[in-house]
């Protein structure tokens, strides 16, 4: 049993804490709710709490240079530039972060004690906490092994039921004073092992003709990459558009791989991975996210400490491994099907938005082009603003359409069969 | 006795060849004929660093002045100072009437929208509100201080970026940069004052 002095003890001691840290701070809920809506408005397009952004971070401001006075905090927010003339400390924070700060003259002494208030809040509560625990465990496919080890108990079923049948069998022969000639065993037995051959040659060259047609076919490959770049996390969670990065893709031929300064439009901002959820590859490895941002900040030259000396110009290229391969003799172009054909992303290269590493879902196989081909509906409209006037052209198809001859066009009837559309 | 050893033996090895099926496949597999699966010629993304060893002069960079078919001369003010402050008086030289503002949408939601928002509220999807991953506001392109900004300026930080925001310079062509601020100016409640420049009406029209 706890003693129930130690308890009081302690019961003092916190409310003797609570008691003087109201009477320091002296700030109420309400005051830092209006902070954080300041805050948010004014200053957070270029200040952070914890880290620098466009301008220095704002935690502990009120331990620098004198602005634990609001009443000189007020004078330089309020208009920046006539306060930097006379100020060494606020020019060289010119020189350290290369802008100017914008001016707010609307803002009163109330404002900025509100806005601090919520700034020491907001630095407490949102400091990294001590041991960090991750919970969660990856899933394993166990599948295949459940498979596995129920066909084996069959299996074995199977061969006892054998056994006790021809056994049970025999007795009976014996009860009844049958003698029936020594059976062949089945492996003697020449029907068997005619059959068996037929069904092993069937098989075997029905997996041999496979494999050889599967040759250069890359289905499901999956390859690691040179940052463990999450499509889950970009173009799922965080609802990046497709297009965002690989913007080519509805101008030209290829969808083109963004370069760094793509990542680092992000990602100058974006240094670590937090609120995500925990990111695994396919082995089952934990992969840190924050590590992966910082492989990237080597490849862009980029130093976090130093956001405003970055020179892009200096950035190396990842050299991310490509997935979807065409042979040289097959010409594909992305936004033909894309931005002519309306095909969505998804329909070749999958659930992109759910899969962490990137694989190859489709067979890219010229039977799945030429299917497609033949299944996919053309939009023929082509009269209202959202139509192709290309379309206009094909007068046959139109009357035919309207006859009821044929009730749609399909991607074959245009051409989408000829060989010379892709090979040449 | 020996019949049955085979046959475990034989239910095992199709176990292990099942189990195998399910493995992650990290390799490209085998090509029949590597050279065409493969282009030996230099495609897209080919590494170009060994090239001048080969003694073939290559940058990667259009020739200096020369503008790309169906976009308009690029933008002169530098990247400094003096080039923001000047950018002020810098008009859009697409004429109102002729840009295609669904496109012009197209590219906002695209690139822009992911911070700035769908609405242009400064609350897409990346700030949403302070939960997302940026932790920076993205500017409220509805506010008042953006409705003053001059389309000039705008282009101007759209070209070489501003504070946190990088240059999509890359990313949008001279055209389709304009465009956006059209879009944009047109979202705010409009500059309705036509601008007259004829520079790129022909480009306009030709890129539609």
């Amino acid at each position: 049993m706890i003693p129930c002095k130690l308890i009081g003890k302690r019961l003092f001691l916190l409310l003797l804490t609570f008691f003087v840290s109201t009477s320091i701070n002296n700030v109420s809920a309400a005051d830092i709710a209006a902070g954080k809506a300041l805050f948010m408005s004014k200053c957070a397009s270029c200040h952070q709490v914890l880290k620098p952004g466009t301008g220095p971070a704002l935690a502990g401001i009120e331990d620098r240079h004198t602005w634990a006075d609001h009443n000189e905090l007020l004078k330089w927010i309020n208009n920046p530039a006539a306060y930097l003339a006379k100020d060494a400390y606020t020019q060289g924070l010119l020189a350290q972060y290369k802008s100017m700060m914008t001016a707010f003259p609307d803002i009163t002494l109330v404002d900025v004690d509100n806005i601090v208030a919520y700034i020491n809040d907001a630095a407490v509560a949102k400091a990294p906490p001590p041991g960090d625990t991750n919970a969660g465990a990856p899933k394993s496919n166990s599948n295949a092994i459940i498979f596995g080890v129920i066909s084996l108990i069959l299996a074995i079923i199977a061969l006892i039921l054998m056994q006790v049948n021809s056994n049970l069998k025999k007795m009976s022969d014996d009860a009844e004073g049958i003698s029936r000639p020594e059976p062949v065993p089945f492996y003697k037995n020449k029907v068997y092992i005619t059959m068996f051959a037929l069904l092993f040659f069937a098989f075997a060259g029905y997996q041999f003709s496979k494999a050889a047609v599967g040759l250069g076919r890359q289905t499901n490959y999956e390859p690691v990459q040179p940052i463990f770049y999450s499509h889950k996390v970009h173009a799922g969670i965080n609802q990046i558009s497709c297009l965002y990065c690989h913007g080519s893709a509805w101008e030209s031929k290829h969808a083109a791989i963004p370069s760094v300064n793509v990542c680092m439009n992000c990602h100058k901002a974006i240094g670590e991975y937090v609120k995500g959820p925990t990111l695994y590859d396919k082995e089952g490895n934990e992969i840190n996210g924050t590590a992966e941002i910082a492989k990237l900040y080597k490849y862009a030259g980029f130093d976090p400490n130093n956001p405003n000396d970055w020179d892009p110009s200096k950035a190396k290229p990842i050299e991310w491994i490509k997935i979807h391969n065409l042979p040289d003799h097959v010409y594909f172009n992305h936004s033909q099907h894309i931005r002519a054909g309306n095909v969505q992303c998804q329909s070749c290269h999958g659930e992109i938005t759910g899969m962490d590493e990137v694989k190859q879902v489709s067979e890219l196989s010229m039977g799945w082009c030429i299917n497609c081909h033949r299944e996919t509906k053309v939009d023929f409209n082509y009269t209202d603003s959202t139509g192709n006037k290309f379309y206009s052209i094909y007068e046959k198809f139109h009357n035919d359409i309207k006859n009821h001859k044929m009730d749609s066009v399909r991607v074959e009837h245009i051409g989408g069969l000829e060989c010379q559309k892709c090979h040449y | 006795m020996m019949k049955k050893f085979w046959i475990i033996i034989g239910c095992l090895t199709m176990i292990a060849v099942l189990a195998g099926c399910d493995k992650t496949r990290r390799s490209p597999g085998r090509a029949s004929m590597p050279d065409m699966s493969y282009s030996r010629a230099y495609e897209t993304y080919s590494s170009t660093e060994n090239l001048k060893e080969n003694g073939i002069n290559y940058t990667a960079r259009p020739v200096e002045g020369t503008i790309a078919r169906g976009d308009m001369a690029s933008y002169e003010n530098k990247n400094d100072s003096t080039g923001y402050a000047r950018s002020a008086v810098v008009k859009n030289p697409l004429d109102f009437s002729t840009i295609d503002m669904k496109e012009a949408e197209r590219l906002y939601l695209v690139n822009c929208a992911i911070c700035h928002g769908s609405k242009l509220d400064g609350n897409g999807p990346l700030w949403n509100g302070g939960d997302g991953p940026y932790p920076a506001a993205p500017k409220n392109l509805l506010a008042d201080d953006m409705k003053a900004m001059t389309e000039g300026t705008m282009f101007h930080s759209l070209t070489y970026g501003k504070n946190l925001m990088g240059s999509y310079a890359s990313q949008l062509s001279t055209l389709q940069r304009w465009e956006v601020i059209a879009y944009i100016k047109m979202k705010q409640g409009g500059t309705a004052t036509t601008t007259t420049t004829v520079v790129a009406d022909t480009t306009a029209a030709a890129i539609k």
